[in-house]
């Protein structure tokens, strides 16, 4: 991202809601910079801030502390309607009174554009959610996809320098929001504008971003591309929240880690001996066989689900996943209760920070 | 078995039914004869000749030889009263919308209580309330006499028994009927449309403009019946604070019940209101056909 010039940066950001006893800390000591043109996710749990931070962006709240700057300009007291930013929001908030022609002239009216261009862009607005046709149906009329693409299509229309997305997918079945997500990926790609979006769904995040920041209780846990994040989490929330882990615990030796049933994981740990330190291995890089070297583990249950074959292990107390790819029928290795190895790579193992 | 679910739905609704027949539809048929028939002469009315005669006389006048001639007396306290209540409306919404406005922004908690402020007034009858504006606007009442203790008059204010009292005094009577009906159009509006629009480009202006009033139209459209239709039928306002000179379309009618002993009349001047006020229905009702959904 060092190439593109940075659409959003965000200084030090701190949100506190009410006062007295009763404050909740929203945002604390955030920064980040977002690139233009990128597609930039906020991802985490509900209450941890992220939506707070694109309502930041937005105008819709003043922050406590810090600033955010939009294209080098300080957005301090700035109104929402002075922000070249618009918001798909996570309930679209369509006007109910106004047709789907109407709803996406309104923000092009508002900043007096003559009415042959507005015409123009709602045609060309509805062409490219794919809605021509639908121009005078009220938003009651609509199904909730439809209705998306037309909060999309309002946004859009202003041609904004930044889009804020909240939650916008969340409401749409497991089908339509996979077509979405690629047709946002698609829009976003087409009009060069930069995207921000809020999601809890970190499938949803890998997918679609450029870069993702993955956030816990208001702050900041990690940034990254979405290979990044998934590759080499920096801590077991990271790890735990974006895809399928396992985690080992154990005492770090000169060799490895010593795992509390006293089996040893060969792997370079750069952590102090003694010391007591987490590793994660996502399940399908680790390997299953009867023989050879290996950790000694034993099977408690071997899950089919179509693509791959999912082999629980029990090993040092803990259960430990490996996930296999099938070709063609049930990858039929192992059976349960049966005694065998564990294999992990040395470069399979992320060593995650102490939680703080 | 079908026949007997029509029976039961029948039996159903006739407690409704004989209701709205024997206290709405009867005195209403009873009050169309009436207007028809001749006046009696200490009251009542003389059964059997029907006439045109008090329908004729809210606009002629008889001369000495029995001429029709054309009299606005009538006419003019029918433009009166609805001028009085055209205004009426107007203020009370000018008032109301904010207020509603004000209350649909606080937390749940906080509305019952100033909306519970709002309705208290009803707690008192309203004849009360009506006298105790004669207390306040009277001539040495609390306006005077506070007006000419700081100084800014120093001659009788004389507000008693104009139509400016009688205007204050609707206003007074009617605001709560605004402001009840457009604050349940506005406790409905999703604020998130609010914010939209903001993130839009409308500044406050034209998010009032554009948003919160489009969608608080059927609640204002509704106060405007509810204040519009009763304070033009009103009469014992304009009959406390407005004197003689202030008379209301009410007023007319009770004279004719009371000293005027001229029922028919009474009966024809109450139809031509009601004709009146139906056609403003009618005009409304047609203008917002196929706008229903703005309300759901």
């Amino acid at each position: 991202m060092t190439s593109l010039s940075n659409a959003i940066v965000i200084q030090n950001i701190g949100m506190v809601f009410g006062s007295g006893v009763s404050a909740v800390t929203a945002l604390e000591d955030v920064s980040l910079e977002i690139g233009s043109n990128e597609f930039f996710t906020l991802l985490g749990p509900s209450g941890c801030g992220k939506t707070t931070l694109l309502r930041l962006i937005a105008g819709f709240e003043q922050p406590s502390t810090g600033s955010i700057s939009l294209y080098g300009q300080h957005l301090e007291g700035l109104m929402p309607f002075e922000r070249p930013v618009n918001t798909v929001f996570q309930s679209y908030a369509l006007f109910p009174h106004m047709s789907v022609a109407q709803n996406i002239a309104f923000g092009l009216e508002m900043q007096r554009k003559p009415k042959l261009e507005v015409q123009k862009i709602v045609a060309d607005m509805l062409e490219l959610v794919r809605l021509t046709g639908f121009e005078a149906r009220k938003p009651a009329q609509l199904s909730g996809g439809q209705q998306q693409r037309v909060a999309l299509a309002r946004a859009l229309a202003n041609r904004p320098k930044v889009l804020l997305l909240d939650e916008s997918l969340s409401a749409l079945d497991a089908k339509l929001r996979k077509e979405m997500q690629l047709e946002l990926k698609r829009l976003q790609l087409e009009t060069g504008i930069t995207f921000v979006f809020v999601t809890h769904d970190q499938e949803e995040a890998l997918t679609m971003s450029d870069r993702i920041a993955v956030m816990k209780n208001g702050k900041l846990e990690q940034i990254g591309t979405p290979t990044e994040i998934y590759d080499f989490p920096r801590s077991r929330y990271v790890a735990d929240f974006i895809g399928e882990t396992n985690f080992l615990t154990g005492i770090a030796e000169a060799n490895g880690l010593r795992l509390s049933d006293s089996q040893l994981l060969e792997v370079t740990l750069f952590r102090p001996l003694n010391s007591s330190v987490d590793v994660a291995v996502r399940p399908e890089r680790a390997q299953i066989s009867r023989d050879g070297a290996g950790l000694n583990a034993v099977v408690r249950e071997v899950v089919y689900v179509g693509t791959d074959t999912v082999v629980y292990l029990e090993i040092a107390k803990e259960v430990f996943r490996v996930r296999m790819q099938n070709h063609g029928g049930a990858a039929k290795i192992v059976s349960t209760g049966e005694q065998v190895k564990l294999v992990i790579p040395p470069d399979a193992v992320r060593i995650l920070e102490a939680e703080s | 078995m079908k026949r007997d679910r029509l029976l039961g739905r029948y039996a159903l609704i006739s407690p409704a039914a004989i209701l709205i027949f024997v206290f709405m539809l009867l005195p209403m048929l009873l009050m169309a004869l009436m207007s028809w028939l001749e006046a009696g002469q200490f009251g009542g009315v003389k059964w059997g000749l029907y006439t045109p005669e008090a329908y004729l006389k809210f606009l002629f006048d008889r001369d000495l030889s029995d001429n029709l001639v054309f009299n606005t007396d009538y006419l003019s306290i029918f433009s009166r009263s609805f001028q009085l209540a055209g205004i009426t409306t107007f203020l009370t919404l000018l008032v109301a919308f904010p207020v509603a406005f004000y209350i649909a922004l606080q937390t749940p908690k906080h509305r019952t209580w100033l909306m519970l402020l709002i309705t208290i007034p009803f707690w008192t009858n309203l004849l009360v309330r009506t006298y105790a504006w004669i207390l306040l606007l009277r001539n040495g009442g609390l306006i005077d006499s506070s007006l000419h203790s700081l100084g800014i008059i120093n001659s009788p204010i004389n507000l008693m028994y104009t139509p400016i009292a009688v205007q204050i005094g609707l206003v007074y009577a009617f605001l709560p009927f605004m402001v009840l009906p457009i604050y349940t159009s506005l406790e409905k509006l999703d604020w998130r449309l609010l914010e939209a629009a903001y993130d839009l480009y409308a500044n406050r202006w034209q998010t009032m403009r554009r948003i919160v009033i489009p969608l608080a139209a059927p609640g204002m459209v509704a106060g405007c019946i509810l204040v519009f239709v009763p304070a033009l039928g009103t009469f014992f306002i304009p009959e406390l604070l407005g004197g003689a000179k202030t008379l209301m379309i009410g007023n007319l009618i009770q004279q004719q019940f009371g000293v005027s002993r001229n029922w028919p009349f009474g009966a024809a001047l109450s139809f031509a209101l009601l004709a009146v006020v139906l056609i403003f229905m009618l005009v409304y009702a047609l203008r917002f056909r196929g706008k229903g959904s703005l309300t759901s």
